[in-house]
C-alpha cells in the first residue's frame, strides 16, 4: 500500500530537502517535518519524506526480540 | 543470514500454539512477504491472508472510468501513479485508453502532477488521488502549493481511503493485524490500542526481513499468552502520536466521505474528498464528472480474497481467465494484489 | 552541408552523396566498405552466424554511450553469444527531418569506436530519412555476420541440471541509465550505462578450450527474462542466491524508489553464461581478466526440479519464484 524508503537527508532549504539513498538523489516534500538537518534519515512515500527515522532495522527487530 | 533472522524464524518455526490467522493489511507487506518467501518458512498453525491494503485492489471501477471520461471527453491530461496505469474500468484501462489518444502521464508523487501544470499552463492536469492515510498528505501538499503558486490548472480526482473503517470491517475475518507500519507513521497508534481495548490484536510492523519476521515472532508468541494485545513493531518509523503535521494538514483540507471498496462496497466515512474550501481543485466539481456506476466483471471474486475469505487460487477465473497480462479483477493487476502476489511468487516449489 | 537533416538528404541525390561521404564513409570506411549496390567479401571457411536488430532509443545519447554504439553493441554481442567472431556489419539508418548533423556526426563516431574495439567491419548502409514527427530522432537497423570458431555449439537449449550460472558483471545498469536520463521522475544517480561490445572476452573464454553450453546476453527485459527463456528452451529449473546478484548501490537505490526489479533492467554489455560446474573457476579466472566482465559473479545454478521456472534463494534462506517478466516496467508508489 505504501512503498516506503529510507534515506539520508543531503541538504534542505524551506520545505524541500534532498535526500540519499545509496547514490540515487531526489527532491522531496520537507513540510511534514519540522528541524531537519543534513545527516538526518528519513522514511520517504510518494515524494514526502514522513517521518525521521533511524537507520537501523536490526538493531531494533532484535531488541524486540530480546524482549520475547 | 544475519542473527536476528535466525532468531525470528526460530520462533516461527517453533510455533506450536493454537492455529493463528494473521492479517497483512498492506499491499507492499503481502508482495515483500511473497518476495522473501516468508510463507513457505511458516508451520502450517501460522496462515497469513492478504487484506485489503492495496489502494489499487479497492479502487472501485467507476473510478477508472472517471479518468478515462476526463482524459478522452475533456482531453485532460491524467497524471497518475504506476500502479493505476493497467487496472481495468467497466471497458478500458488507462493504458489502452492511451491508445485511444488518452494523455497518461506516469508520476512519482503528486507534486510531481502540479508541477506539470505549472509548467504546461494550456492543459489541464488531474491528479488521480488514491491511496491511504500516508499517499494522502502528498496529495493535500500538491493542492496547497498549487494555491500558493495561483496554479488554476490543476485538480484531483479523489478516492483517498482511510483504514479504521477497514479495519471495522475485517476485524472478524482474522485473529490479529499486521498493522500497516506506514499507516501508522502518520496516523499514530492510538487506533491500534483502542481495538486492543477491544479484544482485536495487532502489532504494527515494517518492511525489511528482519522487521517483518520480528514482528510475526512478536505477534505469535503474545498470541500464544492469550490476552489482547497490540505491540509497535516499528518504533524507529512509527510514533505513538503519529506525525500532527500531516494530520492537521489533512484535516484542513479535506473531509471524511463514505466511499466504496471494490468487492467490499461502501464502509461509511472511510473515503477523504476535498472540502468545499478546496472545490476548485476537485476534478469532480470542476469537470462536472457524471456519476459513473462502473461494472465490475461478476465472475471475478476479488471482494471475497480481499476479506479473506478466499484464498486466491479458489477463486474459478484465477490463472485461467484472470492473469496479469490480462486482468479480471483488481487483485491481479496490482503488484501488491493478493492474487497478483499468488500468481507470480507460485505456490508450489 | 547544412546544420540539420532534410528531405534532400535522403532523396538520393547530391546531398544524399555529400551525407554519405562526409559522415559515414568518413567514420566507417574500410577497404571493404561499399560504394556499390552490394559488398563484395572474401570467402569464408567456418560455419557462419547472422543475425539482425533494431535500434530506438530515448534519448539518443546517454551517460555511457549513444545510439550508435549501441547499434554496434547489440549485434556484435549477439553474434558472440553464438561463438562466432564477428567480421561484417551493415547498417541502416532511419533519421528524421530536422536532426543535427553534428548529433549524427557524433553517432558515427561511435559507431566506428566501437566496431574497432570488437573487430569487425561496416561494409555496406542506407540512409533514409522521414518527415519530421514520423520517427523519434534517428532508427538505426545493423545486420552482422560471424565465423563460429570451430567445434562450438552453444544455444539457449543446453544448460544441463548441475551447470553454474554466471552473470558478466552488475546488473540492471542500461535500464537505469535511460531511465535517468528520461528524467520523468526527478531522480539524480551517478549510473552509465553498462553498454560494450563482448567479444573479446567471449574469444578468451572459448579460445581457453572451454565451452559453455549456453551463452546470452541479457538486453530488453533484463537477465530475469534471459533466464526465463534458458530455462523454457532447455527444460530446467534455474536457482539464484539473491545475495549474489551484482547490483551496484545507485542503481538498487533507483529501483528502491521507483518499487522497480533491477532484475528486469535492461544491459546491454552483460552475458549471462552457463557452463559446467567444472569449468566455472577457470571461467571466471578468464573473465575477471577481461575488461567489461572484471565484475563477474556465479549467481545461481541449473536444477532438474523446477522445470521452466526461476526460483530465488531469498535473503530469509527460503525460496520464491522470481515472478516471470511480462508487462511494461512501471513504478509502484502506493
Amino acid at each position: 500500500m505504501c512503498v516506503g524508503l529510507s534515506a539520508k537527508v543531503v541538504s534542505v532549504k524551506d520545505d524541500v530537502a534532498i535526500v540519499d539513498a545509496s547514490g540515487a538523489r531526489r527532491k522531496v516534500s520537507a513540510a511534514l517535518l519540522s528541524d531537519l538537518e543534513p545527516g538526518d534519515f528519513v522514511m520517504v512515500h510518494a515524494g514526502t519524506a514522513i517521518a525521521k527515522i533511524t537507520d537501523d532495522d536490526e538493531e531494533e527487530s532484535g531488541a524486540l526480540l530480546d524482549l520475547l | 543470514m544475519n542473527q536476528t533472522i535466525e532468531r525470528a524464524k526460530e520462533i516461527l518455526t517453533r510455533y506450536d500454539g493454537p492455529h493463528c490467522r494473521i492479517m497483512e493489511v498492506c499491499g507492499t507487506h503481502t508482495h515483500e512477504i511473497f518476495r522473501q518467501g516468508i510463507r513457505r518458512i511458516l508451520p502450517e498453525q501460522i496462515e497469513l491472508i492478504s487484506g485489503p491494503g492495496c489502494p489499487v485492489c479497492v479502487t472501485p471501477v467507476g473510478f477508472i472510468d472517471e479518468a478515462i471520461w476526463l482524459a478522452l471527453e475533456k482531453g485532460v491530461t491524467v497524471c497518475t501513479f504506476g500502479d493505476l496505469v493497467r487496472v481495468p474500468g467497466t471497458e478500458a484501462s488507462l493504458q489502452t485508453a492511451r491508445g485511444k489518444g488518452a494523455a497518461v502521464k506516469v508520476v512519482y508523487t503528486p507534486l510531481d502532477a502540479e508541477r506539470y501544470a505549472a509548467e504546461h499552463p494550456d492543459k489541464q492536469v488531474v491528479f488521480l488521488s488514491v491511496g491511504f492515510e500516508t499517499t494522502t498528505p502528498s496529495a493535500c501538499l500538491a493542492v496547497r502549493k498549487a494555491q500558493q503558486d495561483g496554479i488554476r490548472n490543476f485538480s484531483l480526482l479523489t478516492a483517498n481511503k482511510t483504514m479504521p473503517g477497514a479495519y471495522e470491517a475485517m476485524k472478524d475475518s482474522t485473529d490479529l493485524f499486521l498493522y500497516p507500519g506506514h499507516v501508522h507513521a502518520i496516523t499514530g497508534t492510538g487506533i491500534c490500542e483502542k481495538l486492543a481495548e477491544e479484544g482485536v490484536s495487532g502489532v504494527c510492523a515494517g518492511f525489511t526481513a528482519s522487521e517483518l519476521l520480528a514482528a510475526l515472532a512478536v505477534a505469535v508468541t503474545r498470541y500464544q499468552e492469550g490476552k489482547p494485545f497490540f505491540v509497535n513493531c516499528y518504533p524507529r518509523v512509527v510514533r505513538p502520536e503519529g506525525s500532527p503535521k500531516a494530520q492537521s494538514l489533512v484535516a484542513a483540507m479535506m473531509e471524511p466521505c463514505d466511499e466504496e471498496w471494490r468487492g467490499i462496497g461502501v464502509i461509511p466515512g472511510s473515503g477523504m474528498r476535498l472540502k468545499e474550501s478546496c472545490q476548485m481543485y476537485d476534478a469532480r466539481v470542476r469537470f462536472r464528472v457524471p456519476e459513473m456506476a462502473g461494472r465490475a466483471n461478476p465472475a471475478c471474486r476479488c471482494g471475497q480474497v480481499l476479506k479473506g475469505e478466499l484464498l486466491p487460487p479458489q477463486c474459478k477465473v484465477f490463472g485461467k481467465a484472470c492473469t496479469p497480462e490480462h486482468p479480471v479483477g483488481a487483485c491481479m493487476v496490482s503488484s501488491e494484489g493478493a492474487c497478483s502476489a499468488w500468481y507470480l511468487y507460485g505456490q508450489n516449489l | 552541408m547544412t546544420d540539420t537533416i532534410t528531405m534532400a538528404h535522403g532523396a538520393g541525390g547530391k546531398q544524399t552523396s555529400e551525407l554519405i561521404h562526409g559522415i559515414f564513409e568518413k567514420h566507417l570506411g574500410n577497404e571493404y566498405f561499399t560504394a556499390d549496390d552490394a559488398a563484395v567479401l572474401p570467402p569464408v571457411c567456418g560455419r557462419l552466424a547472422m543475425t539482425t536488430d533494431g535500434f530506438i532509443v530515448s534519448p539518443q545519447f546517454f551517460p555511457g554511450g549513444n545510439i550508435g554504439k549501441l547499434s554496434i553493441c547489440g549485434t556484435v554481442n549477439d553474434l558472440s553469444c553464438m561463438g562466432a567472431r564477428p567480421l561484417y556489419m551493415t547498417c541502416a539508418f532511419v533519421i528524421e527531418e530536422g536532426f543535427r548533423i553534428d548529433e549524427l556526426d557524433q553517432i558515427a563516431a561511435a559507431m566506428a569506436k566501437t566496431a574497432g574495439e570488437a573487430g569487425v567491419r561496416l561494409v555496406a548502409g542506407d540512409t533514409k530519412v522521414a518527415g519530421k514527427g514520423q520517427c523519434g530522432g534517428v532508427f538505426i537497423t545493423t545486420t552482422g555476420v560471424g565465423e563460429i570458431v570451430e567445434g562450438v555449439r552453444m544455444s539457449g537449449a543446453c544448460a544441463r541440471p548441475g551447470d553454474a550460472v554466471i552473470v558478466t558483471g552488475d546488473i540492471g545498469r542500461h535500464g537505469t541509465a535511460i531511465l535517468l536520463a528520461r528524467d520523468d521522475y526527478g531522480i539524480e544517480a551517478e549510473v552509465t550505462s553498462d553498454c560494450a561490445p563482448l567479444w573479446k572476452p567471449v574469444e578468451a573464454v572459448l579460445s581457453s578450450g572451454l565451452r559453455p553450453h549456453v551463452i546470452r546476453d541479457a538486453t530488453r527485459g533484463g537477465v530475469g527474462t534471459v533466464l526465463y527463456e534458458i530455462a523454457a528452451e532447455s527444460g530446467v529449473g534455474i536457482r539464484l542466491e539473491t545475495e549474489k546478484i551484482p547490483v551496484q548501490p545507485a542503481v538498487r537505490g533507483v529501483t528502491g524508489m521507483l518499487g522497480l526489479e533491477p532484475l528486469y533492467l535492461a544491459c546491454e554489455g552483460r552475458l549471462v553464461i552457463i557452463c559446467p560446474q567444472e569449468e566455472t573457476g577457470r571461467l571466471m579466472e578468464i573473465l575477471h581478466g577481461q575488461t567489461c566482465t572484471e565484475g563477474a559473479a556465479v549467481i545461481g545454478c541449473i536444477t532438474a526440479e523446477n522445470k521452466g521456472r526461476v526460483v530465488m534463494t531469498t535473503q530469509i534462506g527460503a525460496q520464491t519464484l522470481l515472478p516471470e517478466p511480462g508487462n511494461e516496467l512501471l513504478p509502484r508508489i502506493c
